[in-house]
């Protein structure tokens, strides 16, 4: 165990650094969940891969730095550090990126890993169907082979950013005699194909953060298809590992609301219950405990190991520790929680953070699901029901 | 930078599962519980392991290991529900006699002589020591008055606070895995109540706990091995986040029982009231919690992302 940095890791450290003191917004990007944000947060990704900052794990050739996980915890602490904008890439780098380079084939890699990397391309997450939240396996949307073709028909729903993004993954019903996990296909589809309608739904802040997309006789190219026909659903396990495991939520972010946390409470301290005090400590002590747990699984792949059920307790602790940092500072705030611009005209960002932190414990599989998973797979307790 | 144990480590560390597991079962617990509170055969054996000189330079007949590996046995005799003093003499006393520089003490203690455990002005009270005898709840304990006259070394107390907090993380690894296995064999409305869904997310809950108790567990110990200025505020987030998950396993494992929790025929009393006892011991909840406020609001720890090992 070396708990320290290398003079190497340092100077990558200072570079990153420099560069986000030079380049982050100095005034906030209006949010993602509107025409006008999403195209900030698009040309901010822009910027970042000109500076060559778009993922800095991925090979060169795809536009990355070729660094290891160490390399990107830094990037990404000091990315939080800087106040970075959210990555309106995240399902491009995070998700499908990795997923691709684990399941697809050299042209694939080709064509699509360096446009998302550079932000040219923004991805779309579309997995969840009206009939299949939680029980994804329910999936019916369907894509039927048409000679180098699949027709894709049915409906999927929640998909996040796909309002405004260009292209989506998701997972069709290949064989249309099959149940549940069998005969499940993954497929990536441009969102702008005739026959795809796009509908926003506002959320519950009032903006447009996902949508509902219609397919009727979409028709996608075979090499669309990631991995085999029928193999959809290990691949999206594999997705849903990284999403819960390690990439989707780097605790940089969480350090850095736990570090403005303490000092809303600085400011609220004469008002404040003495359980916020506490609470705030715990916010602390919980973000740093999340922050050495993802070194650790970042130490472990770095040595050949893999992320398997345990990604799910990470996606229970970081969901969790968000509702209740964000719960606080409203508790702190009091009568001005209820705000959405404080007087002097500034977003009161607390109430934002907070309304999205009650999102973390139901997206990338419930937090009742990754309990049973923890449950089932990790302590080995007898499964029930069907999943 | 490398947040994970060596194989050598984790190899030493499952030796001592292994021989713990084999010699020191319940069964033990309830022998002694019945007897004398104390079986010399149990010290010699961990004497002929070389467990009391872990930390004692081989110069003076020790392993010469540091306290990352100490850290990890301390979880392995939490595990075990160990009784003998064991951590409080080899893995907090030797370290100060080693700053000390008392070479005739770590000698005694890596040759399994001297097991009077240290005493320290936080503890009221300590297990095995020499004062006139106390009782605890955890019947295995064997409290005794503090001594006069004990110091107030910060070392010590770090070390203690350490070292309670990796037993406390081996406590709740036992208490939960107690529950879990409970919960496959036991059965009503006909299945395992471990199919159903209210006692697993319960169950599911510690497993959280317990996961990220242990990584803040290590990097004190690491912190503290090292030197670092900030090392007694990681001690104080490791006693406290351990304390925590040790807490509510408790709890857990207890409603997961039933009625039979509730008895003392039934194995896992013996770990929930060591859990309650280290609890209070080297520095109780308030006590860390102070030191953590001080470190986070007073402004001497740096706080935020680029800071995760300040
Ligand atoms: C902000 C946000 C963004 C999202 N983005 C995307 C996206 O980009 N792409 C995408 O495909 N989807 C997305 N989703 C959808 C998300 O994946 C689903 O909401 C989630 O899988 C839960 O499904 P559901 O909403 O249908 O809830 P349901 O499955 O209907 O669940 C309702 C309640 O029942 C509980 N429940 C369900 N099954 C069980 C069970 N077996 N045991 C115990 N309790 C259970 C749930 O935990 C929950 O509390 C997003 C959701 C949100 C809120």
């Amino acid at each position: 165990m070396v708990l320290a940095y290398t003079p190497e890791q340092q100077a990558f450290r200072a570079e990153i650094r420099g560069w986000m003191e030079a380049h982050v917004p100095t005034e906030p990007l209006v949010t993602l969940e509107c025409r006008e944000g999403f195209d900030q947060h698009v040309a901010w990704e822009r910027e970042l891969a000109a500076g060559n900052w778009g993922m800095v794990t991925w090979p060169t050739e795809y536009g990355g730095r070729g660094l290891d996980l160490i390399e990107w915890l830094i990037f990404e602490e000091e990315y939080f550090r800087a106040g970075g904008p959210n990555r309106a890439n995240q399902n491009g780098i995070f998700l499908l990126g990795p997923t691709i380079m684990e399941f697809g084939c050299d042209e694939q890699k080709a064509r699509f890993l360096a446009p998302m990397a550079r932000g040219e391309v923004i991805w779309a997450q579309a997995w969840s169907e009206p009939g299949a939240g939680s029980d994804m396996a329910a999936i019916s949307s369907k894509a039927i082979r048409d000679g180098d073709h699949y027709v894709l028909s049915g409906q999927k729903t929640w998909s996040s950013r796909a309002a405004f993004a260009d292209w989506g993954f998701g997972i069709f019903r290949t064989n249309p005699d099959s149940k549940r996990h069998k005969g499940l296909t993954f497929i990536l589809f441009d969102l702008n194909t005739p026959g795809i309608t796009r509908r926003p739904i506002r959320q519950l802040h009032g903006d447009t953060g996902f949508a509902e997309l219609f397919f009727d006789e979409v028709r996608v190219p075979v090499e669309n298809r990631l991995a085999g026909e029928g193999e959809g659903w290990n691949v999206a396990m594999a997705t849903a590992g990284f999403e819960r495991g390690l990439m989707l939520r780097s605790p940089g972010r969480f350090q850095a609301t736990a570090k403005r946390l303490v000092e809303l409470y600085r400011q609220h301290e004469a008002q404040a219950s003495p359980s916020a005090r506490e609470a705030v400590l715990q916010a602390w002590g919980a973000a740093q405990a999340y922050a050495y747990n993802t070194y650790g699984v970042a130490s472990k792949i770095m040595a050949g190991g893999k992320i398997g059920a345990e990604a799910s307790l990470n996606k229970i602790f970081w969901s969790e520790l968000d509702r209740a940092m964000n719960r606080t500072a409203m508790q702190l705030l009091g009568a001005a929680a209820e705000l959405r611009r404080f007087a002097d005209g500034r977003v009161n960002q607390w109430l934002e953070g907070y309304i999205f932190s009650l999102s973390g414990l139901i997206y990338a599989g419930s937090n009742e699901v990754q309990r049973n998973i923890v449950a089932e797979r990790l302590l080995g307790l007898p499964r029930v029901g069907a999943g | 930078m490398d947040f994970r144990f060596s194989d050598d480590q984790l190899t030493l560390a499952e030796g001592v599962r292994d021989y713990l597991t084999g010699t020191h079962g319940p069964e033990v617990l309830r022998a002694l519980d019945a007897g004398p509170n104390r079986d010399p055969a149990i010290w010699q054996g961990l004497v002929e392991m070389g467990l009391p000189g872990l930390l004692v330079s081989e110069a003076h007949g020790g392993l010469g290991l540091g306290l990352p590996e100490a850290a990890l046995i301390a979880r392995e005799c939490g595990r075990a529900a160990l009784a003998e003093p064991l951590v409080d003499v080899a893995f907090v006393a030797a370290p100060c006699f080693a700053r000390a520089g008392d070479t005739e003490a770590m000698a005694a203690i890596a040759a399994g002589e001297k097991r009077l455990p240290p005493s320290h002005a936080i503890n009221p009270w300590v297990a095995d020591g020499d004062g006139e005898q106390l009782v605890s709840v955890d019947p295995l304990r064997n409290l005794t008055a503090a001594s006069a006259g004990c110091n107030d070394d910060p070392y010590l107390l770090d070390l203690g606070a350490l070292m309670s907090a990796a037993q406390m993380v081996g406590l709740a690894e036992a208490m939960l895995d107690q529950a879990t296995e409970y919960a496959k064999l036991r059965t009503q409305f006909g299945q395992p109540i471990g199919a159903f869904q209210a006692i697993k997310h319960s169950l599911a809950t510690c497993a959280v706990a317990i996961e990220f108790a242990r990584p803040v567990a290590w990097r004190a110990a690491q912190a503290l091995e090292d030197g670092l200025d900030s090392a007694s505020v990681h001690v104080s987030h490791a006693k406290l986040a351990a304390t925590d998950a040790a807490t509510l396993t408790a709890e857990t494992a207890i409603q997961v029982h039933g009625a039979m929790g509730y008895t003392y025929e039934v194995d896992l009393h013996f770990w929930m009231k060591r859990a309650w006892a280290l609890a209070g011991a080297w520095g109780d909840r308030a006590f860390h919690l102070r030191r953590i406020d001080a470190a986070v609001f007073g402004g001497t720890l740096p706080i935020g992302p680029e800071h995760t090992f300040a």
